[in-house]
């Protein structure tokens, strides 16, 4: 892009800046170069595109569950394969796909809609992605060396601890837990700290887009929630591998607290999945409807609302264990509460479209679709609230319904919708919208074929994680439909995928806000560059680019010399210092493969928890030991 | 000629050593996250001691106090020495920031070898029983995290007499001290836990 | 003597195939939407309410949502819009009140629902309050169900497996245990599910109210052969019932035969005893299920298979096949030995 001295001041030197802006941003060369990057589009497409991988490794794994379940005393995967895949096929899907495609989403994004040239630790951040690629590898060296775990994502205790799982395949999952959620903290607090003190100028709370709202809101469930599962898996390894006693039945351990532990994080981890996708959904609406947001306080205070009931909620995975009534009846109405906080949203996304001028993108079919869904989704859920229903659907293809429709409804969808929205943004091109129509309805309809006859088969009885079932259940047709239906959504991610290559070379050339959408990332060039904006935007509306011109401003004074951005006040995001941000660094690499060896070794033998420790604590070091010269202080 | 607004950043200061900085931000995450995992340590810790008939599990000894009371004592002061540090890095003072911080270690080095001393005298470990796990655990987890705060300081106190001690490093003594604050306060909760809470919700059959 | 186990086994399992086809129509209750207890009935109840006004939720948030495709716009300011994205104060205000609307009628609505869900629920446990019930342990094992009824007097406990009688009209009281890990017992027509947990007892009350024979399967994730872990409970008039029960309190049928004594012979002497219990002889192996009166049950290997005698001979030369992953250990049985032994054990009524 050609910086252009016209739209600002002329008390600044455009073209020396941009020039060092260019060089101090500049990625290093070679491979070393390659794998020291710390700019927040460079990690953040590293998370996308991994997590993707992960998707369609995942959906692989679906395709032969499905397959496997086409008809009834199909011997296609014998039970031990097919345990190894369901389980495989959940914890890919959450754990290596949903969260971190949201965090690499919210890498890519938070800075540039924050007005801010980075995340405001880089290296924490490059740090957590090798984190979260080690797990996958982690996995997946388990999963093609036969010692994929075998016993859910969930991996109840007694049936994952040593005795009824020996080998080290549930270790191997336990482990993979760890590297998530390390990577996943990470993101957290990084995301927190840059919403936090790094949003432009006039960028008060009031005035933060709705997707900021939502991922901010986000980070803080993760701090929360994460260590539940961090501790839960830890039992569990440390009862397989070291001999204590936490979740085992026979010396006093209850396996019902692992339940607890494992749900406290579990539930909240489902809205750590669709609330940043309801951010996408609004910063959609408002795009492609062209208008404000109706009901901005409400909609922040009901996803602050959704943050917190997502906490008090877990033990309605639970009903079955047999709990006293009067606990069931307080997470009863708490589940149900969600419905409100949730409806309140859907109200102000329709009330939205119904005033404004919706332009029909594939963006916005993608949002009119997740409305479809999710509030199918929803009102299913409203459902398994309810006691009485639940000890029938619990553990039923019921549930295995419900979730699809609001994981893949309330957070695949609006993904989609986001990669159509923002694909211009990372890429400078459009995506083909007829293919990208094309690609919808076929994912649509291919998604209601499959789920939608997994409530039916549900209530007539089906129980999840079978691996075959005998004739004559009722369940043929319906499991047939579901199997047609599944490899139609496989043709729909075809589609994707042919549409994001076709683009590559082919997609309409963007500009820098194509959609005339509202928030800053649109006033950076697109790709942008990887110091986002030659100079940080200053706002003074809640839909900066949709003010008038003589309301827009922009921040000089910066040093451009160096990695340098602006803190900002919470409250009101006033400037307060100027922050240098660290450059490229090899560091996070070398310390993340230092806590991997501790981490992967200690599942063959504990000593490689102290050892890990000792050579990630020298790795952590040499990341924090001043570089010479001492950073000048320009003050 | 040009419309935009401009706000002219370049007289404000290029660090600040408080906690308006993402750094702080980050260690107090840091915190938030380690505070919700003992918390849900200790909340399992009783959910399953309120399952057992028999409190503390046969043949376990009850802790000693006296020793780990007496631990508290340079465990609180320690802190003194992380404030001198932490506001000895805002005035630049590297004489109280070497001051500080050989005081935090010292006094945090004391009160490491009264745990370990009262660590090794129990006559259970993470093997034996219910019980030997969970003190086992919080033992290893605050002993873990006590350790590598302390080397992080030791590093710090490092850069501070070798003279290599900009902003950044002043920072780090900084946003540091919030840290060690919060191991000593969630130590006196494990403390209680550990020692007392054997004694506390003790039953014999 | 190998070549002829495999004719058998081969034979087996055509003989398996061919009852599977003939017989598939045996499976067929196991749905929670085809009641045959008031507990189920209830719930059944229960669901349909929350259907139809749920239902009628979603028509009308779709209807509205398609209608925004259609307005585009119309009653609204068009050019201001444009302009300022976004409608007149006026308008704005409008569509505020239209949400707080909506939402004060969301909150009525499960306000309603919760407490129809509650109502369903304490009237569901009401059942425990009903004279004479009858108690029966259910113990969840990989990959079946020990079922054991506890009466009063402790001489006429009876221990059988993979399937339950009941008296229509009597409330039961499910005692769940597990022996290893957790199961979940579940038997739709008659109630939701309840989990068998290691360590605990829980409980849960049913009641039939037509006879009849409901199928159920274990619904918690076990392992294996989670899969083929199905139960069937089958309710019959009392009368007809207490027979069954003085039939199961005997001990094992003698053989009569001499197809059937040399049969009893062969089970003796095979490791079959190490694991299975047949009252009234030597055999009283613990870690399988109580085979006394496995003539008269209605499936093999917790009901993966229909009780036949070609099933049988299946399931005895090659478990592993049938049910991958099982505990039943393969055991050598000459092919002049297998005849006789599963007319013994068809004969164990």
């Amino acid at each position: 892009m050609r910086a252009s001295q016209d739209i600002y001041p002329q008390s600044v030197d455009v073209e020396r800046d941009v020039e060092q802006l260019r060089n101090s941003w500049r990625h290093p060369r070679g491979v070393l170069g390659w794998l020291s990057f710390t700019t927040h589009q460079a990690i953040g497409t590293r998370y996308i595109v991994t997590a993707f991988i992960m998707l369609l490794a995942g959906g692989i794994e679906a395709l032969m569950i499905r397959t496997q379940l086409m008809r009834a005393n199909n011997g296609y995967l014998g039970p031990e394969r097919y345990n190894q895949i369901f389980t495989t096929h959940g914890t890919t899907m959450m754990f290596l796909f949903a969260v971190p495609v949201m965090e690499g989403m919210a890498i890519y994004l938070v800075p540039l809609m924050c007005g801010t040239r980075n995340v405001a630790f880089p290296r924490l951040n490059a740090f957590g992605y090798w984190m979260y690629l080690f797990g996958v590898l982690f996995l997946y060296w388990g999963v093609f060396t036969n010692t994929a775990p075998d016993v859910g994502w969930f991996a109840y205790p007694p049936l994952s601890g040593p005795q009824y799982t020996p080998g080290k395949s549930t270790d191997f999952w336990a482990q993979m837990i760890t590297f998530t959620e390390v990577s996943a903290l990470c993101v957290a607090a990084e995301i927190i700290a840059t919403i936090s003190k790094m949003r432009a100028p006039g960028m008060s709370l009031n005035r933060m887009p709705l997707y900021i709202w939502s991922i901010l809101i986000q980070s803080w469930m993760i701090i929360f929630a994460m260590p539940a599962i961090v501790l839960a898996s830890s039992y569990l390894l440390s009862d397989r591998t070291v001999g204590t006693h936490f979740v085992n039945p026979a010396e006093g351990g209850d396996p019902l607290l692992y339940q607890h532990i494992f749900w406290f994080f579990g539930h909240p981890e489902v809205y750590i999945i669709f609330i940043p996708a309801l951010g996408f959904v609004s910063a959609i609406v408002v795009a492609h409807a062209r208008r404000e947001i109706v009901g901005y306080t409400a909609m922040v205070l009901a996803q602050i609302a959704n943050g917190f009931i997502a906490f008090g909620l877990w033990v309605h995975h639970m009903f079955a264990t047999d709990l006293p009534q009067i606990g069931e009846a307080y997470f009863t109405a708490s589940s149900m509460m969600i419905a409100v906080t949730s409806g309140v949203q859907i109200f102000c996304w329709i009330a939205t479209l119904w005033s404004g001028r919706p332009r029909m993108t594939t963006a916005l079919h993608f949002v009119y679709g997740f409305i479809a869904i999710f509030v199918l989704g929803g009102l299913t859920g409203v459902m398994l609230a309810a006691v009485p229903l639940d000890l029938q659907a619990h553990d039923t293809y019921f549930v295995v319904a419900h979730f699809h429709y609001v994981l893949i409804g309330g957070a695949l969808f609006p993904l989609f919708g986001a990669f159509y929205h923002w694909h211009p943004k990372f890429t400078g091109r459009l995506m083909n919208e007829t293919l990208g129509r094309a690609n919808f309805w076929v994912l649509f309809a291919g998604f209601n074929l499959t789920f939608f006859p997994m409530h039916i088969l549900g209530l007539k009885g089906m129980p999840r994680r079978i691996y075959t079932y005998p004739p004559g259940m009722g369940w043929d047709g319906l499991n047939l439909l579901a199997t047609v239906g599944a490899w139609i959504i496989a043709a729909g991610g075809i589609l994707f995928i042919v549409n994001f290559l076709w683009s590559r070379k082919n997609g309409e050339v963007a500009g820098n806000n194509p959609w005339d959408a509202d928030s800053l990332e649109w006033a950076a060039s697109s790709p942008p560059a990887n110091y986002n904006f030659e100079y940080l935007p200053a706002v003074t509306s809640r839909y900066p680019l949709w003010a008038p011109r003589e309301q827009r401003g922009v921040v000089t004074g910066l040093a451009t010399d160096r990695r340098e951005a602006l803190v900002t006040t919470l409250m009101d995001a006033e400037p307060h210092h100027r922050y240098i941000l660290p450059g490229s660094s090899i560091w996070p690499l070398i310390s993340a493969i230092c806590v991997t060896i501790g981490f992967a070794g200690s599942v063959f033998n504990g000593w490689y928890i102290t050892w890990g420790a000792i050579i990630s604590g020298l790795a952590f070091i040499g990341w924090f030991w001043p570089k010479r010269p001492l950073e000048p202080a320009h003050d | 000629m040009t419309d935009v607004q401009t706000i002219d950043v370049g007289h404000l200061k290029a660090y600040d050593i408080s906690n308006q900085d993402p750094l702080w931000w980050g260690q107090f995450m840091f915190v938030f996250i380690e505070g919700a995992m003992f918390a849900i340590l200790i909340a399992a810790y009783f959910y399953t001691r309120l399952r057992m008939d028999v409190w503390p599990p046969p043949g376990d000894q009850f802790p000693h106090k006296l020793l780990p009371t007496l631990e508290l004592i340079p465990l609180i002061l320690s802190c003194a020495g992380t404030y001198w540090a932490s506001e000895a890095a805002k005035k630049n003072s590297r004489g109280g920031m070497a001051g500080g911080l050989t005081l935090n270690i010292a006094l945090a080095a004391v009160a490491l070898w009264m745990r370990i001393v009262e660590w090794h005298s129990l006559n259970f470990n993470w093997m034996t029983d219910i019980q030997g796990s969970y003190v086992w655990a919080f033992l290893g987890l605050h002993t873990f995290d006590y350790i590598a705060d302390l080397a992080f300081t030791a590093v710090l106190l490092l850069l501070v007499l070798i003279g290599r001690c900009g902003p950044k490093q002043r920072l780090g003594v900084h946003v540091d001290s919030i840290v060690w604050y919060f191991l000593v306060a969630i130590w006196i909760p494990i403390y209680v836990v550990i020692y007392w809470g054997p004694i506390i919700v003790e039953t014999q059959q | 003597m190998k070549t002829t186990t495999r004719v058998a086994k081969v034979s087996a399992a055509t003989c398996t195939a061919f009852t599977l086809l003939l017989t598939s129509c045996i499976y067929n209750r196991q749905s929670a939407i085809d009641p045959a207890g008031p507990q189920s009935g209830r719930i059944d109840t229960l669901w349909w309410s929350f259907f139809w006004l749920l239902g009628a939720i979603f028509l009308i948030v779709m209807v509205l949502t398609a209608m925004t495709l259609t307005r585009q716009h119309r009653g609204f300011e068009q050019e201001p819009l444009e302009a300022l994205h976004k409608a007149s104060e006026k308008t704005e205000a409008r569509l505020r009140s239209v949400i707080t609307g909506a939402t004060i009628v969301s909150i009525v609505i499960l306000f309603v629902l919760i407490v129809a869900s509650t109502v369903t629920g304490k009237a569901n446990s009401e059942l425990q309050n009903k004279k004479n019930p009858l108690t029966i342990q259910v113990t969840g094992t990989q990959w079946w169900w020990q079922i054991e009824y506890k009466m009063g007097d402790p001489t006429r406990s009876l221990v059988t497996a993979n399937e339950i009688h009941i008296p229509v009209g009597r409330p039961i009281q499910i005692r769940g245990a597990s022996n290893d890990v957790i199961h979940s017992f579940w038997v739709p027509n008659l109630n939701g599910k309840r989990d068998l947990i290691p360590s605990r007892i829980t409980t849960e009350w049913l009641e039939a109210d037509h006879p009849g024979a409901y199928r159920g399967q274990c619904a918690e994730f076990c392992g294996l052969q989670h899969a083929h872990m199905a139960l069937w409970v089958i309710a019959e008039p009392e009368d007809k019932f207490n027979a069954w029960l003085e039939a199961q309190l005997q001990p094992a049928a003698s053989p009569r035969t001499p197809e059937e004594i040399k049969g009893e012979q062969v089970f003796m002497n095979h490791a079959c005893i190490y694991c299975h219990a047949i009252e009234g002889t030597p055999a009283a192996g613990q870690s399988g299920p109580d085979l006394t009166h496995f003539g008269s049950r209605r499936g093999i290997a917790a009901n993966t298979l229909p009780n036949t005698m070609g099933n049988l001979a299946g399931w005895i030369l090659d478990p592993q096949t049938i049910k991958p992953g099982n505990h039943m250990a393969t055991i050598e049985v000459s092919s002049g030995d297998l005849q006789p032994l599963l007319e013994y054990l068809e004969s164990l009524k």
